[in-house]
């Protein structure tokens, strides 16, 4: 949990006006990072069906805790920690007590991201080899390189040091550039 | 080596502090090895960013959006049994929307300067489509008639099999888009050729306008306005046919 991103601001804490603006701008900004939202729900759980979910989730975790957004900041890194959060703490412990939660890297090669896209072969070759990387090398692969974060700002979502962003992506590229 | 590719992926990224990446480079220099790897690892990354790029064209916008929360209190128009009736139905055309979702997408990101012109949007993802697109799907009557009665709810228009029908095209689908955060219907048409041509009803409280047309490219386009709906009939046809069509329709929704 990045404690950062969800800390309650207390000068809007108290203001029911300010709490009804910040649902509001809340709201007005999630249709924009729909897409966005789905896809990091769809790298974490590697089934599109979850990813839904997981949106859905995420909508309404925002709109119930929209006080605890900072006017300003941006309202898509807040939504990722939120989706990341609901995924960790729920969804994947769900899926995992059911037995439907970490498929093995033969499995991951039908994943849905790579279903989707399988008339480009390129771009779905290269999602099934992320499919196959282990969920926290996946994560920060995408945060990086899908979602344009700094290594910086990778180690803060994902709370590891910076050293472990560099290692997870170095190990997924050479990974990829296997694929040649 | 782990160490050295950790390094190499992030001088790659223009991550790497001053005195590594000199230490770094001043090796490159002269190690035909390490070079040959730095490029291995360099060229893998355009291919990740492409493919996470393909990925969100492919997210289904019309199921995320439709699950949204309220903005405010629902509209009297919006009551509960259209909502469910559209989610029922997108799971039935789940297919079909994966393809749309790219158009939606499409619509949602376009300049601020065209979100001010809904036709314009529509007019940029008519352009996607082929005489491919809609003429493979032939759903039974039945589906039909329940996707046009559930996106006539959205947009308060009344949109039967009837009253939609025209001649020398036939109905494919009805479905759910979203401008500026008014909702949008999209009945498509194709000819017998399979060529598309669209009706779009937006609930947008536009004031009452009378039929007009234009060409936009390829497109003609007939549109009017009544009871605060916009109306537009758009397709690879010639004007005076998108103005005859549109005509059959303003007399009957």
């Amino acid at each position: 949990m990045n404690h950062e991103l969800f800390a309650r601001p207390t000068r809007l804490s108290s203001n029911a006006r300010m709490s009804d603006a910040s649902r509001r701008e809340v709201r007005a900004g999630l249709e924009p990072c729909l897409a966005r939202l789905w896809r990091y729900g769809l790298v974490l759980s590697r089934a599109s069906d979850v990813a839904e979910d997981l949106v859905q989730a995420t909508c309404a975790r925002a709109i119930e805790r929209a006080d605890q957004f900072v006017s300003g900041a941006r309202l898509d890194r807040w939504l990722f920690a939120i989706l990341r959060s609901i995924w960790l703490s729920e969804i994947r412990a769900r899926r995992v007590r059911e037995g439907g939660g970490f498929v093995d890297a033969e499995d991951a090669l039908s994943t849905d991201g790579a279903h989707l896209i399988e008339t480009n072969i390129l771009a779905a070759e290269v999602l099934k080899a992320v499919g196959r990387l282990p969920e926290a090398h996946r994560e920060t692969v995408f945060l990086v390189y899908g979602e344009g974060y700094s290594y910086a700002e990778a180690a803060k979502a994902l709370e590891i040091p910076i050293d472990t962003v560099m290692s997870r992506l170095a190990a997924a590229r050479v990974a990829l550039a296997k694929l040649k | 080596m782990a160490d050295e590719d950790a390094e190499i992926v992030a001088l790659i990224d223009n991550e790497l502090d001053e005195d590594a990446s000199a230490r770094l480079l001043t090796r490159l220099a002269t190690d035909e090895a390490l070079r040959k790897r730095y490029e291995a690892l360099r060229e893998a990354r355009a291919p990740i960013a492409g493919a996470f790029d393909a990925l969100i064209e492919k997210a289904p916008l019309s199921r995320l959006r439709a699950a949204l929360p309220p903005e405010s209190a629902p509209r009297a128009a919006l009551g509960p049994f259209a909502r469910i009736a559209f989610r029922d139905i997108a799971a039935g055309v789940i297919g079909f929307l994966l393809g749309v979702g790219a158009a939606a997408w499409i619509a949602s990101v376009a300049p601020r300067g065209e979100q001010e012109d809904w036709r314009a949007a529509v007019v940029q993802y008519t352009n996607l489509y082929t005489n491919e697109t809609f003429s493979p799907l032939h759903p039974d009557a039945a589906l039909q008639a329940l996707e046009l009665s559930a996106v006539g709810a959205r947009v308060g228009a009344r949109l039967t099999p009837e009253t939609v029908a025209l001649p020398g095209l036939r109905f494919t689908v009805a479905f759910m888009l979203s401008f500026a955060g008014s909702p949008l219907a999209l009945i498509a048409y194709v000819d017998a050729q399979g060529a598309p041509v669209l009706l779009c009803v937006i609930d947008n409280h536009a004031p009452d306008a009378g039929m007009g047309s234009e060409r936009r490219g390829e497109l003609s386009l007939a549109n009017w306005s009544r009871g605060g709906r916009g109306y537009l009939v758009i397709g690879r046809i010639s004007e005076e046919r998108a103005v005859e069509l549109a005509g059959m329709l303003k007399e009957r929704i």
